[in-house]
């Protein structure tokens, strides 16, 4: 657990999460891709939630992706402090290309541009020793 | 299962938003006191209540193992049945179907379903809502948190402006139901809030996260409410009206579409609803009241839609051109709902359309009574799934006695 005043929180990363952690900070989205049936997983699943297969293969996604919807966050809530010094925060849904739909942040994207269907490239981005989340600009 | 049990007696504890100098209430003390209220309801004593069934709603600053049976153990009671709801604003509901089905079984005659929180008094490092430790472990929450969801009403945020655009649901159309359940509050001695404001209040109130505004956010509460369910035998001889359970529909992770890319518009109940209303032998035009779960006014306008009382689409023009009031063509949250009456904690709240659906149907809603209450139909939400709507979606359709043939 970190400091929730300052930082902003950090996953804790397991045995079943470390190769998307690994990956990011590679540069590169993976998501769990079904041997038997190719359905795209995520958040990380114990088995496909379209056919059950537990071969959920790690799979290089993205780069590009396009907002499903988004919101504006405005005053930080639930006690994490950590992200005022970012607010207003851009946040969407985006489905990834080639990949499933995540929840993520939008950077250097200020808030009266952000609109569905616009086109997203992920990057990612350090927030602490070690520890990368995907988050998407807009494409040029 | 038709009529073949029914709620006989109900309890809320008053509401606290633990002021300072405010008793801070154990949420076993507040189980109690809605327990004590909801026997006293139903003409019970609570040793009617060994040997036969206990269902614990959870409760979020309960961070105890083995919740249920501490329960009955704080309780002293000695149940020979035992539940424990685990989803969120759909237990209270979902409890009344398991509740019931044991009754029909023959297993119990009756159940004392029990839930209460207390999230305002949960330790927390900074003002504002705490995280619970539930909240932050775990894969659902490493890649929620950390990637900038702050908490449920920007995971709602996500879903209700893809509603808003596919729908073409306005602003001004959502204050419509903020506002009614507002003055419904008003009439309400136990509702939290019940100062009345206007569209304009609505729309001038702050964006917490767009298209959310404070108004449409569901204030937490300390509290704790009660039911009993009984056989439909046992019901009559001891309630002045009992509320019968005519017809229920149940899912969870609801998917509308692929799974990788699920239609987020579209909940559960579009599967739940139909499902209740064909067992009770009725339509959406035969609900006298209408008790949605109704932590944000979207929520309930998707309700609206998907149960059937307009079109897919047509929330936004149902709400301007129908009458919400408790006196109107759809009576709508008629105890002030969640967004006004308040919620004790998001396990809890999905007493409320439960405890109002039977204090409607017997009458004794004074001040907002619906005239010739006879049928109501109630809804449990139970959660958020990963970048989607409702995690569990549950429809109750109650009815006086007259309805249960």
């Amino acid at each position: 657990m970190n400091d929730t005043a300052t930082e902003t929180p950090k996953p804790e990363i397991t045995d079943q999460t470390r190769p998307f952690w690994e990956a990011a900070r590679e540069g590169r989205l993976v998501m769990q891709k079904c041997a038997a049936c190719g359905t795209v997983n995520f958040p990380p699943k114990p088995w496909c939630i379209d056919c059950g297969c537990r071969d959920l293969p790690w799979t290089t996604v993205g780069p590009g992706g396009t907002v499903y919807s988004w919101t504006i966050s405005r005053s930080v809530a639930m006690n994490w402090p950590g992200w005022t010094g970012q607010l207003p925060v851009v946040m969407a849904l985006v489905d990834v290309d080639g990949g499933a739909r995540t929840y993520a942040q939008v950077i250097d994207c200020a808030p009266e541009d952000i609109r569905t269907g616009l086109r997203l490239v992920v990057t990612m981005v350090p927030v602490g020793e070690d520890v990368f989340i995907p988050k998407f600009r807009p494409a040029a | 299962m038709k009529g073949r049990t029914a709620i006989v007696g109900v309890g809320r504890t008053p509401y606290s938003r633990a002021r300072p100098g405010e008793r801070r209430h154990t949420i076993d003390e507040l189980i109690a006191w809605a327990a004590d209220l909801a026997l006293d309801h139903a003409g019970m004593s609570k040793t009617d209540f060994d040997g036969q069934g206990l269902a614990v709603a959870h409760a979020e600053a309960a961070h105890t193992v083995n919740w249920a049976a501490a329960t009955a153990e704080n309780l002293g009671l000695s149940p020979k049945a035992l539940l424990r709801g685990d989803q969120g604003g759909a237990s209270a509901a979902a409890l009344l179907i398991r509740a019931s089905a044991m009754i029909e079984a023959g297993i119990v005659d009756r159940f004392l379903v029990v839930g209460a929180d207390t999230p305002l008094s949960i330790p927390s490092v900074a003002p504002g809502l705490p995280l619970s430790p539930e909240r932050t472990r775990g894969v659902y929450w490493d890649f929620q948190g950390p990637f900038g969801i702050m908490g449920a009403t920007a995971q709602f945020a996500l879903a209700q402006r893809r509603y808003m655009e596919d729908c073409g649901i306005t602003a001004r159309q959502l204050a419509r139901i903020a506002v009614t359940t507002r003055d419904h509050a008003v009439l309400n001695p136990a509702a939290i809030y019940r100062k009345p404001y206007t569209t304009e209040d609505y729309l001038a109130s702050r964006m917490l996260s767009d298209p959310i505004r404070l108004f449409d956010c569901v204030p937490m509460v300390n509290g704790g409410l009660a039911y009993i369910v009984t056989s439909a035998e046992t019901a009559r001889s001891v309630a002045a009206r009992p509320a019968y359970l005519l017809g229920h529909g149940e899912v969870t992770n609801f998917y509308a579409g692929p799974r990788s890319h699920p239609d987020i518009t579209r909940t559960g109940f579009l599967q739940t609803g139909p499902e209740a209303f064909a067992m009770a032998g009725i339509g959406p035009r035969d609900v006298d009241v209408f008790l949605p779960y109704d932590d944000y006014p979207f929520v309930v306008m998707l309700q609206l839609e998907h149960y059937g009382f307009c079109g897919p689409g047509a929330g936004g023009h149902f709400v301007e051109t129908t009458d919400l009031s408790f006196a109107g063509d759809l009576p709508l949250s008629t105890d002030g709902g969640q967004l006004s009456g308040g919620q004790p904690g998001g396990a809890i709240g999905g007493f409320m359309p439960l405890v109002e659906a039977v204090t409607q149907i017997r009458g004794e809603a004074e001040a907002r009574q619906v005239r010739g209450a006879e049928i109501a139909l109630a809804s449990g939400f139970g959660g958020i799934s990963y970048a989607r709507n409702a995690r569990s979606c549950v429809s109750i359709v109650l009815g006086a006695e007259g309805r249960s043939q």
